[in-house]
Formats: C-alpha cells, sequence, structure tokens
C-alpha cells in the first residue's frame, strides 16, 4: 500500500454542526463501501470548506464561490468519479448564486452539501443571504432548486439529527451513482460561535420523511408544502423532491482515460484539415 | 505622424493597363445583406489563380445593419497582412465610399452600386475610375432577390481584373459546388447579368482596364488563427473547452463545440466566465488536456482561476483573444493590452504570443504539452486580427506531433511507490502527479499554501520552499520555449520589435526601409514571459530598437524593459486607433526618426 496523506483533525469549534456533516459523509461512504480512491470530496472555502482534509478521498479547495462549476468539470470529465461538493451557504448562495442556478439547470452527476449556518463563519460572522431577521429565514435554496427546471434531488438535513443525515446523505450519492443528475442537500449546520440555532431550527423543522402522505415526487406539492410551513414560521426537512428526469441518459466514459495519440485519429485529423484547403 | 513618403502602391507599375500581383480589395455597405460575400467570391477566385491571400472585416458589433466591410489582399507573394492602400473598391452606399475614400490607390477603381443614385461627389480623387451600375435593382428587377447582388457584382469585378469570363464562372462553380443545382443555376445567372451590365458600361470582354497575374501557389490552408489554435488543441489531445461567448474568442467556443464531441470530448458554454475557467480547472484535475477561453473583460474575470492554476498546479491552457479595452473597449477592434495581466501575480505562468495565423496550430499543441510539463497555466495572447482575420498558410505536418504527458504518474508507478506526496519538493519543481480514481494516490489539491503532503501550512519555512519550488519549474521549461521570429540583417544597428499581428507589417516594412537604405532586424517574440535572454540581447545589440504595438502605455516595452532590456534603447510606436498597423505607417515614422538622429 502506499502511503499518502494523514487526514487532518477537524478544525472546528466544539459543537460545530460540521461535524454531523462529515460524520454522515464519512457514514454514508462506509455503507456504500466505496473506495476512497473513487471518491473526490471538492470543497468551497469557509469553516465548513475544510472538511475535504478530514476523510482521506481526493480532495479539492476551490475558489470562493466557485465549487460548483469545478465539480461539473470533474463529474464531466470523469464520470466514474463519485463526487461530493461541499460548502458553506455564503459559498453557495451569495458569491456562487449564479452558478446554482445553472447547475441545478445542467444536472450533472454530483452530490452537493451545503452547511448552511446562515453566517460566514470563517470571516467571523457577518450574515449569508439565508440570514433574515424578520422571515423564518432568507434565501430559501430549496425553493430556489424547485424553480429550475432540471432540478432532480433536493432535501434538507439537520446536522443533530444525524441517521436521518446519513440516510439521506446515502440517498443523494445513490441518485448520483444511478445517473441521475445532480443532488442538492442542504443540511442546517449551526455555527455554535457566531449564530448558534441550535434550538430554534429543530422547533421549526418539520420532518417530511415521517409523513407518510407526502410524495416527493410531485414538484407542486413539494412548493405548496414549502410556502405553507413558511407562512407558519416553519420550514421542511427530509427528502423534499425527486425526479427520475435524469435517468438513463447517456455518460461519455472518463475523458482522462481516452486514447488521444494523434496517429490514432490521425484520418479524421486530416479530414479536418483539408476541408480549408485552398 | 507625418507622411513622409507616399504609401506604396500594390502591384505593377502605373501603365495605362495596370497588371497586378499583389491587389487589395473592398467591399463595403451595410452589413448583413449578403453583399460582402463578394469579397469571398473573390478569394475563391484568387486562390483558384494560386494567390497568396489575406481577408479581414470591419464590422459594427451588432447584426443586422450598420456600415461593414470585408477586405482581401492576394498577391503572388505571401503578405500576411493587408496592404497600405486600397486599389478596388465595391461600395453598396455613400458611406462606404467616405470610408474608403482617403485610402484608395489613386489610380484605383471604384464600383457604385447606383441604385439609389450616383455616388457622392467631391470625395474621390479625380484620378480614380468609377463604374455605376445598380447592382440591387438589378437584383431585384430581373431576379427578384436582393442576395444576387453578390453574383452580379463579382460579374462586374472580373470585367475590371480582365479575367475571361468562363475562368470566373468556373470559380464560380467551384464555390457553389456543394449547393443545389437549382441555386446553382440562379447565382450563374446572376454573374452573367453582371456581365452583361458590365459591358453596357464600358467593361466589355477582352477590354479590362486591369489584368492580374497567376499565382504558382502550392496548396495552402486557408485558416484564421482561431481556427488554426482550436485545431491544435484537438490535434494535441485536447478534449475540454469552456468558454463564454464574447468577440472575438467565440470562434473557438464554436469549433470546438462542434468538433470535441465528435472525438469524445466536450466544450461548454458557461453561464459566465469565473465559472468557464473553474469547468476548465475541474476536468483539467481529473487528467484530461483542457482550456478556457476569453477576450479583455472575459479575461480579467478569469484572473483568480487562473492563479489558482499557478497555485494549487493544476495544468491549463488559457487563450486571450484580445481586443481593444480598457473594458467593454471596442469588441470588434484589433489591440494587444492585456499583457499587464497577463503577467499580473507572483506566480510562474508561461505566456506564447504565436506569430501568425498558421504558428496558432503550432503554439497551441506546444502550450497544451507544456501546461501538462509545468503543471500550471499557460496562456496564449492571440489579438482580433490574428484571431479571425484568414490567410493561406502551409499545410499543417499532422504526422510529427508528439504528445508529452510530463510527471504525470500511471496506476502501476504509483502502486509501486511506498509514498506518494502530491506537493513534493523536487529539483525542477514539478511534483509528480496522481489524478483522482487512481489507488494509492490519494491527495488534496488546494490553492492555500500547505506541505507537501496537501494539508494546508503557513509555517514560514514550508512557505519559502513552496514559492521556490513552484518557481524552479519554469526555469527548468525556459530553455524550450518557442524562440521568436527573425527576418533581416543580423548586424543592424536598428531593430524591430513586435507581436503576434504586428508581425507581417513588419516585415513588410523593413523591405521597404532596406530600399530606402535602413537596414533592420525584426524580432517577433513567440514567448512573452518569462522574457527570453533572446529578446533582451536584442534590445542590447542594437543602436535602436523600435518597439511596435497596438495599445496606449508600451506594454510590451515594459515588459522587456522588467525583463532587464535596456529601455534608452527602445522608442516605442503605439497604435491604439482600432485600426491595424500598415507598413507605410512604420516605414514613415521610422525614416523621419533615424533622419532627425
Ligand atoms: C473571492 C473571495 N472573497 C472573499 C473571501 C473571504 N471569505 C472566506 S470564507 C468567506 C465566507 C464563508 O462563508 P460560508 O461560505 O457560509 O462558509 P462558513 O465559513 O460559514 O462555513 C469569505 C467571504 C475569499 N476567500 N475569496
Ligand atoms: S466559527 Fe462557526 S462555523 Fe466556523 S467552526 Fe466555529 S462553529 Fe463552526
Ligand atoms: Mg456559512
Amino acid at each position: 500500500m502506499t502511503k499518502t496523506y494523514t487526514p487532518a483533525e477537524p478544525i472546528w469549534c466544539a459543537g460545530c454542526g460540521d461535524f454531523g456533516v462529515q460524520g454522515a459523509i464519512e457514514g454514508a461512504i462506509a455503507q456504500l463501501a466505496i473506495p476512497k480512491h473513487d471518491i473526490i470530496i471538492m470543497a468551497g472555502i469557509g469553516c465548513s470548506g475544510t472538511l475535504q482534509n478530514n476523510v482521506g478521498t481526493y480532495g479539492y479547495h476551490a475558489l470562493h464561490g466557485r465549487v460548483l462549476p469545478t465539480s461539473t468539470g470533474v463529474a464531466y470529465a470523469n464520470p466514474e468519479l463519485t463526487v461530493i461538493a461541499v460548502g458553506g451557504d455564503g459559498d453557495a448562495f451569495a458569491i456562487g448564486a449564479g452558478h446554482f442556478i445553472h447547475t441545478v439547470k445542467r444536472n450533472p452527476n454530483f452530490v452537493y452539501i451545503v452547511m448552511n449556518n446562515s453566517v460566514y463563519g470563517l470571516t467571523k460572522g457577518q450574515d449569508s443571504p439565508t440570514m433574515d431577521a424578520g422571515a423564518a429565514h432568507g434565501i430559501d435554496a430549496t425553493r430556489l432548486a424547485l424553480s429550475i427546471p432540471g432540478a432532480s434531488f433536493i432535501a434538507r438535513g439537520f446536522s443533530r439529527w444525524s441517521r436521518q443525515l446519513q440516510e439521506l446523505t446515502v440517498a443523494a450519492m445513490e441518485h448520483v451513482r444511478a445517473g441521475r443528475g445532480f443532488a442538492f442537500l442542504e443540511v442546517l449546520s449551526p455555527c455554535v460561535t457566531y449564530h448558534d440555532t441550535y434550538v430554534t431550527w429543530e422547533g421549526m423543522l418539520e420532518n417530511l420523511d415521517d409523513d407518510p402522505t407526502y410524495d416527493p415526487t410531485d414538484l407542486a406539492a413539494a412548493f405548496a408544502r414549502g410556502v405553507a410551513l413558511e407562512a407558519q414560521g416553519r420550514m421542511p426537512a427530509g427528502v423534499i423532491f425527486r425526479s427520475d428526469g435524469g435517468a438513463g441518459r447517456k455518460i461519455p466514459p472518463a475523458m482522462a482515460l481516452q486514447d488521444i495519440d494523434p496517429a490514432r485519429h490521425i484520418d479524421r485529423y486530416n479530414d479536418i484539415m483539408s476541408s480549408y484547403a485552398v | 505622424m507625418n507622411v513622409a513618403i507616399k504609401p506604396e502602391p500594390s502591384g505593377g507599375q502605373a501603365a495605362a493597363r495596370r497588371h497586378f500581383s499583389d491587389i487589395n480589395v473592398m467591399v463595403a455597405g451595410q452589413g448583413g445583406d449578403g453583399s460582402l460575400t463578394i469579397a469571398s467570391l473573390l478569394s475563391a477566385l484568387f486562390a483558384h489563380r494560386g494567390f497568396h491571400l489575406y481577408s479581414t472585416s470591419n464590422i459594427a458589433s451588432r447584426i443586422k445593419g450598420g456600415h461593414a466591410a470585408a477586405y482581401l489582399r492576394a498577391s503572388v507573394k505571401p503578405s500576411g497582412c493587408m496592404g497600405d492602400v486600397i486599389d478596388l473598391l465595391v461600395a453598396f452606399d455613400d458611406e462606404a465610399v467616405e470610408i474608403a475614400a482617403p485610402a484608395m490607390a489613386p489610380d484605383g477603381i471604384v464600383v457604385f452600386d447606383s441604385s439609389k443614385g450616383p455616388p457622392p461627389t467631391g470625395v474621390l480623387a479625380d484620378t480614380i475610375r468609377v463604374f455605376e451600375i445598380p447592382i440591387g435593382r438589378l437584383a431585384v428587377r430581373d431576379l427578384r432577390r436582393d442576395l444576387l447582388k453578390n453574383c452580379i457584382g463579382f460579374g462586374v469585378v472580373t470585367r475590371i481584373l480582365g479575367i475571361d469570363d468562363k475562368d470566373a464562372e468556373g470559380s464560380l462553380r467551384h464555390r457553389f459546388r456543394r449547393i443545389p443545382e437549382a441555386a446553382m443555376e440562379t447565382n450563374i445567372d446572376a454573374f452573367r447579368l453582371g456581365l452583361a451590365n458590365a459591358d453596357e458600361n464600358g467593361l466589355p470582354a477582352g477590354d479590362s482596364p486591369w489584368t492580374v497575374d497567376e499565382g504558382g501557389r502550392e496548396e495552402h490552408l486557408m485558416i484564421s488563427g482561431n481556427e488554426a489554435f482550436s485545431f491544435g488543441f484537438l490535434v494535441a489531445g485536447g478534449r475540454f473547452y469552456a468558454g463564454y461567448p464574447i468577440t472575438p474568442a467565440t470562434e473557438i467556443l464554436t469549433w470546438l463545440e462542434r468538433r470535441l464531441p465528435q472525438f469524445g470530448g466536450i466544450a461548454m458554454q458557461a453561464e459566465d466566465e469565473l465559472s468557464a475557467i473553474n469547468l476548465a480547472i475541474g476536468a483539467a484535475m481529473t487528467g484530461v488536456r483542457a482550456m478556457a477561453g476569453s477576450s479583455g473583460p472575459g479575461f480579467v474575470l478569469m484572473q483568480e482561476g487562473v492563479s489558482q492554476l499557478g497555485s494549487a498546479e493544476i495544468p491549463l491552457v488559457v487563450v486571450d483573444c484580445q481586443r481593444a479595452g480598457p473594458s467593454t473597449g471596442m469588441p470588434t477592434k484589433v489591440e494587444q493590452n492585456d499583457i499587464g495581466t497577463m503577467i499580473s501575480g507572483d506566480y510562474p505562468r508561461v505566456v506564447l504570443a504565436p506569430a501568425d495565423q498558421g504558428d496558432c496550430f503550432e503554439m497551441s499543441i506546444f502550450a497544451t504539452n507544456l501546461a501538462q510539463r509545468i503543471q500550471g497555466p499557460v496562456i496564449a495572447a492571440l489579438d482580433r486580427a490574428l484571431s479571425q482575420d484568414s490567410t493561406t498558410v502551409k499545410p499543417f505536418d499532422l504526422s510529427g506531433v508528439e504528445l508529452d504527458t510530463g510527471k504525470r504518474l500511471t496506476p502501476d508507478e504509483i502502486a509501486g511507490l511506498k509514498e506518494y506526496r502530491r506537493y513534493l519538493i523536487t529539483d525542477d519543481g514539478v511534483s509528480p502527479w496522481a489524478v483522482p480514481g487512481t489507488p494509492g494516490g490519494e491527495n488534496l489539491v488546494t490553492g492555500n499554501e500547505r506541505n507537501e503532503w496537501g494539508l494546508v501550512s503557513a509555517e514560514p519555512k514550508n512557505r519559502k520552499r513552496m514559492v521556490e519550488k513552484r518557481a524552479r519549474k519554469i526555469e527548468s521549461v525556459r530553455g524550450d520555449l518557442p524562440k521568436g521570429k527573425r527576418w533581416g540583417d543580423a548586424d543592424a544597428a536598428i531593430g524591430l520589435l513586435g507581436f503576434g499581428t504586428v508581425g507581417a507589417v513588419m516585415e513588410r516594412a523593413a523591405e521597404r526601409l532596406a530600399k530606402a537604405g535602413v537596414e533592420v532586424q525584426i524580432l517577433q517574440p513567440r514567448t512573452l514571459w518569462p522574457v527570453l535572454d533572446e529578446t533582451v540581447e536584442f534590445i542590447r545589440a542594437r543602436r535602436r530598437v523600435y518597439v511596435i504595438e497596438h495599445n496606449a502605455i508600451g506594454q510590451l516595452a515594459h515588459l522587456v524593459s522588467g525583463g532587464g532590456a535596456p529601455k534608452e534603447r527602445m522608442v516605442s510606436i503605439l497604435k491604439f486607433d482600432g485600426t491595424p498597423f500598415r507598413a507605410v505607417d512604420l516605414v514613415d515614422f521610422i525614416l523621419e526618426q533615424e533622419a532627425s538622429l
């Protein structure tokens, strides 16, 4: 066995919600028995954007706000990898908000876990776009995602509800590994240092996974439930929406493994060249 | 700038019937009505005759309407740029005449579409002959299709050039060989209508005002820099491209969108340039040869991504088709004004500047391989003219292309290692590279400073070693970086220095300077960063070097003086009005300077 880097110890404050997310990812990897070298964790910049150092898989530390396009590039170029993107709510919905919309629409095969704490933890507690003193919470990215054609998996977890969080992580990973597309999992992951919301958030959540009448394949119902809950100052948790729309798509083989030797393609290259002949 | 000598007439002598071995044609009118395709019909005609070609256009940044012009230079010897003057103008409106007038050769000819009346008076020199033919009216009245103006006009022009009617028709048929027979005949009818009207307007067959040479050139490619660069990337194994539409880089995106999927690759139109470069970074991390491209404002948006490539050590080609800036600037005009951006920031990178359209192919292959070798950004500096203008180049040597994978590790090589550190400190600065998916190669890639294992570290000693390691990568390839193109007298005391699109203009100017008794040597650097010794030596060895560039502050001059070249030997010749340098501009300026010194 080749010795590689020793996974780092988390740098988070004791009690930080991000521990729960890391636990769920590690649990899901073990549960699905995916070899670590077949996984790459793509991280944003923030407290949350250090998770990739702690797991032992391939890891990448993206630019702030750019984890989605970078992960899309990885997922398109090597569909054999299991790509897990992680990051904060500032990364996702402020500096990277434009990419979020387009990524949901493109529906590439990777998991995106946003650790939402409503603050910029790393830069010491400024408000993020999910913070809003008036409403229950600011931007609700699950509903934003619902509004975009192409959305294929939308879920919300809570970092303290660890069993469900692992289930949701497994479901998201299975979704992408089956080639169904982009799996968006927002995790309410409180920042104990700048905005401790464990109690308030837990009180606001309604767990849809416990409601046998809820049909997560019904887009209109998913919207209606989100709106109705918000009116009561509450929000949904669990699998909010899933669609098989992306199933059966043709996925190209890993480009990195293709034969690019010019000699192999010389006839076709010559054809292209002769189209310019004068 | 005073005009010290008269612009050189293109070819031939000023006899009653001029004979051309080098001719400049302009076709102008309102954009989008198809009339400009006369230039491409003429291009096919001259190609058929074995001429070298250079074609460019001047199009307002809008879709339809607005003044537009197409230019063609056809010459027996390769030119690589437009000439000083316009010999033949085909004008579809008054504005075309007004715009062209100052550049018209005194003994030039104008074909004017007189459908709406005679050409404006007092604009053209008296020595210029004007043929008034109602091209547009003929197309609509006799053929019921405005679009057929092009073939009518083509017919008239071939009579001016003294082309045999049968040869002209043959060239037209060749050009339209892929269209349906009925459409072909409609075009031929229009062409004949043009001939009939030439007959009536003093241009009978067999008695033309002008004649043209036979070229005798061997088979070439007629290709633009963007096409050649895209093709080179494909041949070099490039399989992933991302960009966001922007003039004049869009053709790279469209070319690769069409071709890459045929070879198992992808070209992506991103939602913005921030996304584009990061998409490409993601693909590149997996080991795919990737590229991102843009122009001025979009290239600036990509800068954080380029710094990430430098810091995190990810191979990527970034192509910048420069245009007139700053900011949105003049999207369709030529400039070379991003050099400052290309070299900014404290990280290693190589900046290459293809010399001409043909070199775009070679340099694209070189850039794609080099990115793999240095595991970092390789920037290609193109410019509006080089990117979009087409010219005849020798066919590319496809059989000689080799791929260099640098220090990329195979799965077997990794399995044989005791340990693997992504950012291992090495003598040449390049660390062995394991791509995701390889057992035993697990690693952390980051733009943060980190230790050899990829774990974040701001420890001062480590920081210093890492910065130095990355810097060594450039030193280790310095000797292999592309040397510049040189022409002229190696011992000349006067030098001309310029890159990209300026090259051919310098060459044309040097020929004329030599005739005027001023011998010069030209260096056209193909590596801008790092500044190569040859560039510094070139300036040191000469009394004076004219640094010729398309920007307002002399960015190339700053660059080479920063690289150690003596400032006091350099004289800048700058042009930033959106129009390309003409050889005559350089000749005038240099002769005047040399006379006064
Ligand atoms: C381009 C850029 N702008 C600003 C920063 C500074 N910065 C680092 S982390 C961060 C916010 C992080 O907030 P969030 O994404 O919510 O992550 P958290 O720390 O809360 O997990 C900011 C603004 C940066 N690294 N890069
Ligand atoms: S500052 Fe907040 S988000 Fe950051 S580690 Fe501490 S608790 Fe977590
Ligand atoms: Mg946050």
